[in-house]
């Protein structure tokens, strides 16, 4: 076990050094910070080389890179170019973006996993064709359409929610907004289950627990969910990543000042320091994410424990 | 709960004396396919006295493993529908009972071991914890109750250093030791029918005979009823004492085991025999029977072995023929003993 958690841990490093040389690169070198900076209008010719003299933007990409990854060491992100440091604008954005994504999270896992078994369970019933026939609904809606009617309906005509999220963003605020990032999700793993469920419950052990007497909910929760529960756990890891990362659209819908919000305001105004910031942040959580859903892999199925 | 608790739940459901400890009359299961409705076992009857082992032959489809899992009540139900017949254990009627009942049964009175242990087992469930949960579900035990019982287990079926071993997963033990643990799993409670649905076909020859010597003398032990569900031939000489023979769902011949492999009454169990390779016949081709069992969705109307059977006249293939019993050269009825044949006299003497 500890040799694979060591393993692991060492294949994170090429990938976040190809993760974040990537969007380094793009951000960078296929883009000119500095113009970006002064909109419309076109950048005086001195303040701009004293601006590309001050962030390095002067010097070879791939030193550029290397200069601001040693920084990042030291836990300097850079400044914006408003002058904050980026730094401060993470601490601020990402436990809102944080506190979202449990939101969600917690909806996909309680909501996905309990549809999805007693759909699996009960295959070809009314219940299952309708919960089915809801998922394809959700994935089809795109998330603006359904974010920005609940918004209406929930928030303005009923008046039953805050159409907008305040700069707190408390976690009772977060509920509506975390539904509608969860419900693409929700929709893929409630069928993810299901699909599991049903494959899981011709398996001959399956068969054997039922043999055995054991009461039908024991056979349905410590056989049958265990063994239909790995390939879920697999696409909720990644899914956290995607739900830091991809909580744009909502974000700005319920204008949360989180993640994507903030990245959408430094794509926006072409603010480097800002974007690559928060993108080296969200690759190393999406490692993170995953790595823990390898250990948790490990943990519901022996045989890749002792692999 | 203890020994004594073990032993006042089957005194207290002692059958009487005469009625045998599992007795399957008339069984009709048909499964609803695509292709029609497909009747997998057609009017069954056998029945297992305490200590007694029972072989039932037969090839894949013959409706050998429906009946078996019928008994047990693990039938898929849909596409399986059980259309008639009863299933008398201890004299009671499993199938008018209900699943709660059944529940009781199953594992407890009734055990199952089954073909292949590395899928049969749990894969992500430690073989202790399979083995305990017996314990801790029949009998309430505790955890730590359970765990020590599951390692006792694992030192009856002989499984070396138990006690090391209690926590590890299926897919660490080799194919005959995973097999010891299914039998360990079904003999957890000591139930008096234990049915074994081709135990050692996914084993090595050399632990083939290893498993069954062990699963005959637990039987003997606690003088288990064994239903022994096989299609090997070698098997069922060494172990059983009536053997049913089924073929498309009907049981065509049936008796004491020395004398239907001395002398078959019904041309499939001769050709099954037949077709087992010997070494005083090397060089000369080995006997098949020819063709294919019938397709369950339209058997033929007469004797379902017509199509394939050398003796096959006219009356073979309108006139389906019922059991009878058996008379020896003298004339005298042969008990138990009964074949499914137009032509068994021809067919046992000459």
């Amino acid at each position: 076990m500890g040799r694979y958690v060591i393993r692991r841990l060492l294949q994170m490093i090429p990938v976040f050094i190809g993760a974040t040389f990537l969007i380094f690169l793009m951000v960078y070198a296929l883009g000119d910070p500095v113009t970006g900076l002064f909109g419309d209008r076109a950048p005086d010719a001195a303040t701009a080389a004293r601006l590309r003299a001050e962030f390095n933007l002067d010097k070879p990409v791939w030193q550029q890179y290397l200069l601001y990854m040693g920084n990042i060491f030291t836990g300097d992100f850079g400044t914006a170019f408003n002058g904050r440091p980026v730094t401060e604008l993470l601490a601020q954005a990402i436990p809102i973006s944080f506190r979202l994504m449990l939101v969600a999270i917690v909806f996909e896992i309680v909501l996905g996993i309990v549809l999805g078994v007693v759909t699996g369970l009960r295959r070809g019933k009314a219940a299952d064709t309708s919960v089915l026939m809801a998922t394809l609904v959700v994935i089809a809606i795109p998330t603006f359409v359904l974010g920005t009617t609940l918004q209406f309906f929930l928030g303005v005509k009923l008046g039953w929610i805050n159409p907008a999220v305040s700069p707190a963003a408390p976690f009772d605020e977060l509920l509506v907004p975390g539904i509608i990032l969860a419900l693409v999700s929700l929709a893929y793993v409630t069928r993810l289950t299901r699909t599991s469920i049903v494959e899981n419950a011709r398996a001959d052990y399956v068969r054997t627990a039922v043999a055995k007497g054991l009461p039908r909910r024991r056979v349905t929760t410590r056989h049958l969910l265990r063994n239909s529960l790995i390939p879920v756990v697999t696409y909720l890891g990644a899914d956290i990543g995607t739900l830091m990362a991809g909580a744009i659209v909502t974000e700005r819908i319920f204008n949360i000042q989180g993640v994507g919000y903030q990245l959408y305001e430094g794509i926006l105004r072409q603010n480097s320091p800002t974007v690559v910031g928060f993108v080296v942040v969200l690759v190393l959580i999406f490692l993170v994410a995953n790595l823990l859903v390898d250990l948790l892999y490990a943990v519901l199925d022996p045989r890749i424990r002792y692999a | 709960m203890t020994e004594t608790g073990i032993d006042l739940v089957k005194d207290g459901t002692a059958a009487t004396p005469g009625t045998p400890l599992l007795d399957v009359r008339d069984l009709q299961i048909e499964f609803h396919t695509r292709e029609g409705i497909a009747k997998a076992v057609n009017g069954v009857s056998y029945s297992v006295e305490a200590g007694e082992t029972l072989a039932v032959l037969g090839e894949s489809g013959s409706g050998k493993s429906v009946t078996a899992q019928a008994i047990m009540g693990i039938l898929d139900m849909p596409p399986g529908r059980i259309t008639g017949g009863e299933i008398l254990f201890q004299g009671q009627d499993l199938l008018k009972m209900t699943e709660a009942q059944r529940r009781k049964i199953r594992g407890n009175k009734i055990a199952m071991i089954f073909q292949d242990a590395l899928s049969s087992l749990n894969p992500v469930l430690s073989v202790g914890y399979q083995l305990g949960e017996m314990f801790r579900v029949h009998k309430g035990a505790s955890r730590k109750e359970a765990k020590a019982r599951a390692v006792e287990l694992m030192d009856r079926v002989r499984i070396p250093a138990a006690k090391d071993r209690v926590n590890d997963y299926p897919h660490q033990f080799s194919g005959g030791m995973r097999q010891r643990i299914m039998i360990a799993m079904a003999l957890a409670l000591e139930p008096d029918l234990i049915i074994a649905d081709e135990p050692t076909t996914a084993l090595d020859v050399t632990v083939q005979a290893q498993v069954m010597d062990l699963l005959a003398e637990l039987q003997q032990e606690y003088r288990m009823g064994l239903i022994l569900i096989t299609h090997d031939l070698g098997v069922v000489a060494d172990v059983a004492d009536r053997i049913a023979v089924m073929y498309a769902g009907r049981i065509v011949e049936r008796g004491d085991v020395r004398e239907i492999y001395r002398t078959p009454a019904h041309p499939y169990t001769k050709g099954l025999l037949d077709s087992i390779p010997r070494l005083d016949q090397k060089g000369s081709d080995l006997y098949a029977i020819r063709g294919l069992p019938p397709t369950l969705t339209s058997l033929p109307a007469g004797c379902s072995f017509s199509p394939r059977c050398d003796r096959a006249r006219e009356v073979c293939v309108t006139e389906r023929p019922l059991p009878v019993t058996v008379l020896d050269a003298e004339g005298v009825p042969v008990p138990g003993r009964s074949s499914a044949c137009h032509f068994w006299k021809e067919t046992l003497h000459g």
